[in-house]
């Protein structure tokens, strides 16, 4: 179990460290006076830093700031690699029929489970252990104030990675696929996100129903509480209890929800490509269909109440936001969903490597279809798709935010503004397609390193201490951000044509080059 | 010719596939394609269907370029691969729709007869199949159509010996309308009675084509006798190889063209019985493979 994930182990224990120590240092370097400190403690206790990285804890303290700032994305990062690696150990084995092997010798049957169990809360604790000892080296800690702080942030991390551990587990008893454990997963991780944007946004009462709120509350360098890790503790239990129940009692192979027997022929329409594409990607596409209704809803609720709390605090905080007050909230939100709309939209064209990497290309382009053909009529799916889902999101979110501030008019005025990161979302595509014309063998894992990469920067922004030139090339920076900023079509323009030229570009490799199964 | 190859060349990075690869398949016959794994069967049907680009060589399929022609060429072939691969997804029934239609109208008559006869229920998804009912899709697939070519990869190794049955009654009914086949296999038994011809490769190269008939003429035939009179004068005769007596019983091996000679001094001896026996498509094929097992052997492992 360790051999064969040694890399993926020391890559995750590497970069969540790495970044950590990279954020702390920074941070070292430029809050040198308890001035610049306080500062960065004035404006983070604005709406869109709550909505992103969760509340503040001390943020007038060197710690605090690099916990405000860091530690949100390191808890979401670490349960979703988390979910994925005992996803890749459990359902996937046991899909690949691996387990089989195993079982067939002398392992009993929850053996496999408990090893990678243990395997992944060695790496949690582990995290936890590196994060709390670099942030010591660091001198994270206030002068006074011992090392309890440091080790309250290693200690909530750990919590988070075994939370995740039971999700994982649980989650692939439900599904016969890994894709779908994988899906399910993130669906739930992604879940515990919301639930204590909303909490922090609210009354924090929701805050309350996740784990990474339970880790929120921890707060080093200002309460310092070690309780909720206990929560976390029993959660984790709580779910490796329930999956090892449900294992003992299926049959290997299968999951909780059953096979049906399904049609035993095929509408003509299914042998065209996108006939195809669509029928086979119809799960994602309602899927993220219905993460983007519901987002853009809780978005516009939630803009509604931080309209309300702008109104409450007077002009400072207006200010704080770059002086267009709620409107860069609204943009920011604008720019969530657009990330959401990307995730849906390279999920997508990475199908394509997907299909060839599995062997299924070869039976379809044995018929007769021209791959050029094959590609852009399953490239019209992400392509139309996300320009229906930006339209959709940014038409609720403005329904949703307009209707508390009534004002009907603010669906057309955000699906604008949404839809304006149309040509980024494609050059994101287009760069998927390049990646699989190019570099077939790892275009899935680069497509999803952007996509990461975009995150981070969206979330971290500054902190990355990146010059401004290289901002501005990210496709999501050059979008203007409306409704704060105002309409600049050179932009949406050129990025337009870039995703063209990317998808000229894979696809003319891509009918030159011998198909490469994995 | 359905299909003709020569000369073909491919590497991957500094592996050599095939080295001069020559392959013909004539219309309206089975072509059996002979070779163990990993000497290069499935390249060259890859490099036919037009997924890989060859690197030297000529090849013609259907009057056409296989690479430049793809999408008309496939039009008129159905593809079995030797690794079934389905959408977990979808139903038995729904992937022989799409992979049949893909390339060639789907017959909706031949596709029930071919359920039948292959006792595959469709409606089940892919996923719960297992690796012989995953061919059985496959091979519906190709069968469900009046393709004018067929291009098999190892169709039968996941196949009972009920259901080998009706994939060569199938061919045959294929044969009979006069379309080509060209069946990539090592299962002799499974050649020898469907292919008109055999081609039989080594590490990517050809070493033996031709019509079954031809091709048995290269070898020798085992003769067996019980003689009386012994069989001294049987070892002098020229085409007579490893002779042996033993148990009252004489054995040798007799090339084809000495075969009428040997035979008639066989006669000569007065045998109480005798067995002859042509060579197999299993021999032709060791006959080229012989040192590989011989290494084998030599190397003492068992």
């Amino acid at each position: 179990m360790v051999r064969r994930n040694r890399v993926r182990l020391v890559v995750w224990f590497a970069s969540l460290v790495g970044l950590f120590a990279y954020v702390a240092d920074y941070f070292g370097s430029v809050f040198t006076t308890q001035a610049a400190l306080d500062d960065f403690a004035a404006i983070s206790d604005n709406p869109g830093i709550k909505a992103l990285t969760g509340l503040a804890a001390a943020p007038d303290t060197l710690g605090g700031a690099v916990w405000t700032k860091i530690w949100m994305t390191l808890a979401v990062s670490l349960a979703l690699g988390i979910v994925f690696l005992v996803t890749r150990n459990g359902r996937a084995d046991e899909e690949l029929g691996r387990t089989e092997l195993l079982r067939s010798r002398m392992l009993g049957s929850h053996a496999q489970a408990v090893a990678t169990w243990i395997v992944l809360a060695v790496l949690a604790v582990a995290i936890g252990l590196a994060v709390a000892l670099v942030s010591m080296v660091a001198g994270l800690d206030p002068d006074d104030a011992g090392t309890t702080g440091s080790w309250v942030v290693g200690a909530s991390l750990a919590g988070v990675g075994l939370v995740a551990i039971g999700v994982g587990a649980l989650v692939g008893q439900f599904t016969a696929t890994s894709r779908g454990a994988n899906g399910l997963g993130s669906i739930v991780i992604l879940g515990f996100y919301m639930l204590r944007m909303i909490g922090d946004l609210g009354d924090g009462a929701l805050t309350w129903a996740s784990p990474f709120g339970w880790g929120e509350e921890m707060a080093p360098w200002g309460a310092n509480r070690w309780w909720p890790f206990g929560l976390m503790l029993a959660l984790t239990a709580v779910l490796l209890a329930a999956a090892w129940l449900i294992e003992e009692r299926r049959d290997h192979g299968a999951g909780l929800l059953p096979d049906r027997a399904g049609s035993s022929g095929a509408p003509a329409r299914y042998a065209s490509p996108l006939g195809l594409a669509l029928r086979l990607q119809r799960g994602p596409i309602v899927g993220w269909t219905i993460a983007v209704v519901l987002s853009a809803l809780m978005f516009g609720s939630v803009a509604n109440q931080m309209s309300d709390l702008l109104d409450s605090a007077g002009g400072n905080v207006a200010a704080m936001l770059q002086g267009a007050g709620v409107d860069a909230l609204v943009a920011l939100l604008c720019s969530m969903i657009a990330l959401l709309v990307t995730v849906f939209a390279v999920q997508s064209a990475t199908q394509l490597r997907a299909d060839e990497a599995s062997d299924i290309l070869e039976p379809q382009l044995a018929g007769a279809v021209s791959r050029t053909r094959w590609v852009l009529m399953r490239l019209l799916i992400p392509a139309v798709g996300a320009l229906a889902l930006l339209a959709i999101g940014g038409g609720l979110l403005g329904v949703s935010y307009g209707s508390t501030i009534g004002d009907p008019s603010q669906a057309l005025r955000l699906a604008g503004a949404t839809l304006a990161y149309w040509p980024a979302v494609m050059v994101i595509v287009g760069l998927a397609v390049a990646l699989f014309g190019y570099l077939p063998r790892i275009a899935i894992a680069l497509s999803w390193a952007v996509i990461g990469a975009l995150w981070m920067i969206m979330i971290l922004g500054d902190a990355l201490n990146l010059p401004g030139w290289a901002l501005n090339l990210m496709p999501f920076s050059a979008t203007p951000t409306l409704p704060a900023e105002g309409m600049d079509w050179t932009p949406l323009v050129v990025m337009t044509a870039v995703a063209l030229a990317l998808v000229g570009a894979g696809l003319e490799r891509f009918a030159r080059r011998d198909i490469q199964p994995a | 010719m359905a299909i003709e190859i020569q000369g073909l060349h491919k590497s991957f990075g500094r592996v050599h596939a095939l080295r001069g690869l020559d392959l013909e398949a004539p219309v309206g016959q089975v072509t059996g394609f002979l070779g163990p794994n990993g000497s290069g069967k499935t390249t060259t049907i890859r490099v036919l269907l037009g997924l890989l680009r060859s690197d030297a060589g000529t090849v013609r399929l259907l009057g056409g370029d296989p690479w430049a022609d793809a999408v008309r060429l496939h039009r008129d072939i159905a593809y079995v691969p030797g690794d079934v691969t389905l959408w977990p997804n979808l139903t038995g029934g729904e992937t022989i729709d799409i992979l049949c239609r893909l390339s060639v109208p789907l017959e909706p008559e031949r596709k029930r007869t071919m359920l039948d006869r292959f006792d595959l229920d469709p409606t089940k998804k892919a996923r719960t199949y297992s690796k012989g009912n995953r061919q059985k899709v496959a091979l519906v697939a190709a069968l469900a159509s009046r393709a004018p070519l067929l291009l098999l990869d190892e169709p039968t190794s996941g196949l009972d010996p009920i259901m080998e049955a009706a994939f060569q009654e199938s061919i045959r009914e294929v044969k009979a309308e006069g379309r080509s086949v060209l069946l990539s296999s090592h299962i002799f038994t499974e050649v020898e009675s469907l292919a008109d011809r055999v081609v039989i490769i080594r590490d990517g190269e050809t070493v033996e084509s031709g019509t079954l008939a031809e091709l048995r003429h290269l070898t020798r035939t085992q003769v067996t006798a019980v003689l009386d009179a012994g069989a001294d004068t049987l070892a002098s005769l020229p085409g007579v190889h490893d002779l042996a007596t033993g148990d009252g019983r004489t054995s040798f091996a007799v090339d084809d063209d000495a075969l009428a000679t040997v035979l008639a001094e066989v006669a000569r001896l007065r045998p109480r019985s005798l067995v002859a026996n042509p060579p197999s498509l299993e021999d032709l094929f060791l006959r080229h493979y012989g040192d590989e097992l011989a290494a084998l052997e030599g190397g003492g492992r068992g």
